[in-house]
């Protein structure tokens, strides 16, 4: 059983193919990491599993994508996107809200809370989950301009576990943020495995090898590579893949 | 080197002040102008300014514009709506599904609203809504009135929704919210400093607007009503007839009108700025 399998996935936008026939299984309670150089087509990736690839003017998505058990270019994405939680590579906590509101919005639109002390226990759980809870918990009811950058990263990934998902994706959560909110970031990821799929893009062949459980390579719209992550580090069968590990691409 | 450069600086900073006082000189020159003939007539008239009917042309009193007041508030309540609300939706519609037909002619149609000549609208709506209703009324000139606003609504609420960085639209639509949710739980708020001062300069727009009321709000002078379907009459367009007639005490009671409709867009403008907060990304 897996929590995204893809078959000979197809994304063109305009006239442009971005991803090439991409054939991908992700296991439940793994962290799956996608690495690849810039423009490879990893965020599109990512935004096929979530459907806000929709958002994309001009995309077009071929292939068979099933995502929980979801036919994923078929379902509704509002309700697909129910179970799938998403931190982007730039910090975006909504600036009108409060630290508290951001992570609680979440919880209440999906159902995960009800009464107040609920949402409040939810918002309690995603921030300790997140490693913020002691840095916030005196100005719950401040604006997130007020953190520092990898806070707020923290405060967005806070607000996707808000939503109970089973399924997380990272697009280079860390690729903003300094080393030591990089390296809580990654802590909070590798605790979640038990609790929710992680697929996470990452540039960084070390960070991808402190927390992965399995790699694919992505190279020009192609996956050139996957399995194991031990087994990609140590031997990895493609000259891009050894390219890539040594920082050459 | 150095200190060549340091004067070139202070040269740069004394240009933009004198470019700045040269382009605010003439703004202010009209506001003080304004201010000190209207006020002199409102503190000679007294609070009579505000109630009181127009004088009659050889008048030796200044009288009031309680009508014109009257009229103004009433149209600005009923178009300023009617123009706030069709303009947001337009925006919505275009910044939500940019290369959907029906958004590409709304905002064909909107543009094209806005190349209209306001006396133009002033006869369609004449022929449309005064002669079907066999008279000149505060509605007719409101609608009039919205019709002239919409463009500018749609205008400033298309530009402050899409002024809204992408991200927190992705972020919304990633947290499962729906399109609609996404507008309203985001997208608006976050936009609502700009979609406010929208709203306000709309509000300018419409109580400034003379032309448009030209063939339909009626110039009722001679008693207040809030009727929506009873002839009005506007501070602008009291402000046109009675600068352009011979009478030096309508020419008084016109002053007074402007400074009173230049505060009162001054105090829109600072409760704006005052209630409405900036939201910092």
């Amino acid at each position: 059983m897996f929590a995204v399998e893809m078959n000979n996935v197809s994304v063109y936008i305009g006239d442009r193919q971005i991803l090439k026939e991409v054939t991908l299984r992700i296991p439940y309670n793994t962290v799956f990491v996608i690495m690849g150089p810039s423009g490879s087509g990893k965020t599109t990736l990512l935004r096929v599993i979530n459907r806000l690839i929709d958002l994309v003017e001009g995309a077009r998505v071929e292939g068979f994508v099933k995502v929980l058990n979801f036919d994923a270019l078929r379902s509704d994405p509002y309700e697909l996107r129910k179970y799938i939680g998403m931190v982007f590579q730039v910090p975006n906590p909504f600036p009108h809200l409060t630290i508290y509101e951001n992570v609680a919005v979440a919880a209440k639109i999906n159902g995960v809370a009800k009464s107040k002390r609920e949402l409040d226990e939810v918002v309690k759980w995603a921030l300790e989950k997140t490693m913020l809870w002691d840095e916030v918990k005196d100005r719950l009811y401040d604006h997130p301009h007020q953190l520092s950058g990898g806070q707020r990263q923290r405060l967005c990934l806070a607000r996707a576990l808000a939503m109970k998902p089973r399924l997380l994706l990272l697009d280079e959560p860390t690729a903003n943020i300094d080393p030591v909110n990089a390296r809580k970031l990654e802590e909070a990821i590798v605790s979640l495995k038990d609790e929710v799929t992680v697929v996470m893009v990452t540039h960084y062949p070390h960070q991808a090898a402190r927390v992965a459980d399995y790699v694919a390579v992505l190279y020009d719209g192609r996956v050139v590579e996957q399995g194991p992550a031990q087994q990609l580090f140590l031997r990895p069968s493609t000259e891009i893949a050894q390219k890539l590990l040594r920082g050459e691409i | 080197m150095y200190s060549w450069r340091k004067l070139r600086e202070k040269l740069f900073t004394c240009l933009i002040i004198a470019l700045s006082v040269l382009a605010i000189a003439p703004v202010l020159h009209i506001i003080l102008t304004v201010f000190a003939n209207g006020f002199a007539v409102i503190a000679k008239a007294g609070t009579s300014f505000f109630t009181d009917l127009p004088p009659t042309p050889l008048s030796k009193e200044v009288g009031g514009i309680a009508p014109s007041i009257a009229g103004t508030l009433l149209m600005t309540a009923i178009s300023l709506p009617i123009a706030v609300t069709l303009g947001l939706f337009a925006a919505i519609l275009t910044a939500e599904l940019p290369s959907n037909p029906l958004s590409l002619a709304v905002d064909a149609i909107a543009k094209s609203l806005a190349s209209i000549p306001t006396i133009a609208v002033s006869m369609i709506v004449y022929t449309l809504v005064v002669v079907p209703m066999k008279s000149f009324s505060a509605l007719a000139g409101a609608v009039a009135l919205a019709v002239i606003a919409l463009p500018y609504t749609y205008t400033y609420f298309s530009t402050a929704l899409r002024s809204v960085p992408s991200v927190y639209r992705e972020a919304a639509f990633a947290i499962a919210m729906s399109r609609w949710g996404a507008v309203v739980r985001v997208l608006i708020p976050v936009a609502r400093k700009a979609l406010t001062t929208g709203v306000l300069m709309t509000v300018a727009r419409v109580m400034g607007e003379t032309a448009a009321l030209l063939f339909t709000a009626g110039r009722f002078r001679t008693g207040v009503s809030f009727s929506p379907t009873a002839p009005a009459d506007a501070i602008p367009l009291l402000i046109f007839d009675y600068i352009l007639s011979p009478y030096a005490v309508w020419h008084q009671v016109a002053w007074g009108a402007t400074a009173l409709l230049l505060l009162a867009y001054l105090m829109v403008f600072l409760a704006t700025k005052l209630i409405v907060k900036e939201v910092r990304l």
